[in-house]
């Protein structure tokens, strides 16, 4: 009888155990730049979400220079185009399926408007597919991580920014000394354990072709046709890094907050 | 106490949320000058805070105007006299306006020697020795100057407040508004904050204090304002409104908290 793992099986799998840890390096590579990326356009999304650009203001002020109440004028005065912009990529990132972004990236963007040079580098991975996926799950993480940032931000007491204006900071300075210092403690376990989730995220590249660790079970899968043995090793793998690293992030996370029990 | 000198001239204040529906401020008018150490008090709703809160515009009026330094600050830009427009620049006026918080809004993550210099050096840039030396001279006043490389979170709320008075003073303001500044204290550490307060009064600061306080109000005040439903009901000496009450919504406040 055909038992549900066969031990013997593994043993067929030790030709392709480079091919496992090329999958891990361009698991790991793909995950770190993803975070990169998705944390430069955070920034930029939640300074985006948060600024204050009000170009048609004006039309909100009365002849002698007050804020009026109500009125079309009013409206359109509180219209911010930059915060409008980035909301929208927010939320149209955030109600897709990686899996479709990924592919649209890879297809759509550099398959037809963008040429990528092919060429490999670390020896085996393959830039023109290794790239758009760096830059799907980036796009992707970027919405998630300037959600983090935002609510980060605006987690902080209203009264540490009142305290602040009163003394006469500008809304800059505010930012920057008060809010912004007290804002990346509570965050940077937050955007730590985005890494962990990009880690088993990223596995979804092997659809366009990236050679990570799924992509390795695939091609085991192509040659011998055993299909349960190479996803436990690949299961085996994906635990063995996410576990770690998540249990680092929660004791770090213990040691940061030691200071401040209030 | 009051010289007479206007500094504040507050006309007709309005806060209606909801196009009128509700209405914080419902024309309110004050004057107040160089000196005075005005004293709000009033039920709990009453938009005595949100009076205070508006004077350096943490609340945004929606009608009326506040004439401080002699612009009107609740416009968001003004003709000056060659008719050019000019931008409201409402940091300026807030540095001179210090406020004091009943929550005290220490900022957790400075000492308290940089919770006080980090106004003066970024905002007003003076030089960081000038305001470590102020600073210390400022908490010798308070009785504080050995918490200075303490952090908020190791004080205890009377000595959290009193840092919070020194550190809005370290702007050099022209006048303080406290908004309930002894609510959220335990009762023992009342008295060293008001006392605080009332050394202020005596050196001549303009102040407009929100408590409930009635005692402070009583002792210390030159003018005491009373607030209710968004209205200014009646205003006086303390005697006046202590000994003499003439609307009746005031004789039924005070019954109450007498």
């Amino acid at each position: 009888m055909n038992s549900f793992i066969q031990l013997e099986n593994f043993s067929k799998l030790t030709p392709y155990t480079s091919l496992f840890l090329q999958g891990v390096v361009v698991t790991v590579m793909l995950s770190i730049c993803t975070v990169a990326i998705g944390f430069i356009l955070a920034l930029i999304l939640s300074a985006m979400r948060m600024s204050r650009v009000y170009p048609f203001a004006f039309l909100g002020l009365d002849a002698e220079g007050h804020q009026r109440e109500k009125g079309l004028g009013v409206t359109i005065g509180k219209f911010n185009p930059l915060a409008f912009l980035a909301t929208a990529y927010v939320e149209i990132l955030r109600s897709t399926p990686v899996i479709v972004q990924v592919a649209v990236i890879y297809y759509g963007v550099f398959g037809a408007l963008i040429d990528l040079p092919s060429f490999t580098f670390f020896g085996f991975i393959k830039f023109e597919r290794f790239f758009p996926g760096v830059v799907a799950l980036g796009m992707n993480s970027g919405a998630y991580l300037c959600e983090i940032m935002r609510s980060g931000i605006q987690s902080i007491d209203g009264g540490q920014t009142e305290a602040a204006r009163s003394l006469g900071m500008s809304q800059y300075q505010n930012m920057r000394y008060i809010i912004l210092p007290q804002a990346i403690k509570n965050i940077l376990p937050a955007i730590a354990n985005e890494f962990v989730v990009i880690i088993k995220e990223s596995a979804i590249t092997y659809t366009i072709g990236v050679q990570d660790i799924m992509s390795a079970v695939n091609a085991v899968r192509g040659a011998t046709f055993i299909i349960i043995e190479p996803l436990l090793v690949a299961t085996a793998i994906y635990f063995c890094l996410c576990f770690p690293t998540s249990k680092l992030i929660a004791y770090f996370e213990r040691r940061m907050s030691r200071g401040d029990r209030r | 106490m009051g010289t007479g000198d206007k500094l504040i001239e507050i006309t007709d204040l309005e806060k209606h949320y909801n196009f009128g529906a509700i209405k914080a401020l419902d024309g309110v008018t004050v004057e107040v000058n160089r000196g005075d150490v005005i004293v709000v008090i009033g039920p709990s709703g009453s938009g005595k805070s949100t009076f205070l809160r508006s004077l350096n515009l943490l609340e945004e009026p929606t009608g009326g105007a506040i004439i401080f330094d002699g612009v009107d600050i609740t416009r968001k830009k003004y003709k000056d006299a060659d008719g050019k427009w000019v931008k409201v620049n409402m940091d300026l006026h807030r540095q001179k306006m210090g406020m004091v918080f009943q929550h005290f809004n220490l900022f957790p993550h400075m000492t308290i020697m940089d919770n006080m210099i980090l106004a003066p050096v970024k905002v007003k840039n003076v030089p960081e020795e000038e305001a470590r030396k102020k600073a210390l001279e400022l908490l010798d006043r308070v009785g504080l100057r050995d918490r200075a490389d303490a952090y908020p979170i190791q004080l205890s709320g009377g000595q959290k407040q009193r840092i919070a008075i020194v550190r809005a003073l370290m702007m050099e303001p022209e006048v303080m508004l406290f908004d309930e500044p002894t609510s959220a204290l335990d009762p023992e550490m009342v008295g060293e904050v008001l006392d605080v307060m009332k050394q202020l009064a005596k050196e001549g600061m303009t102040m407009v204090v929100v408590t409930h306080e009635m005692g402070f109000a009583r002792e210390v005040g030159n003018r005491v304002l009373f607030m209710a439903e968004g209205k200014l009901l009646e205003q006086g000496t303390p005697s006046d409104i202590f000994e003499n009450p003439q609307h009746p919504r005031l004789r039924e406040f005070l019954s109450k908290v007498l």
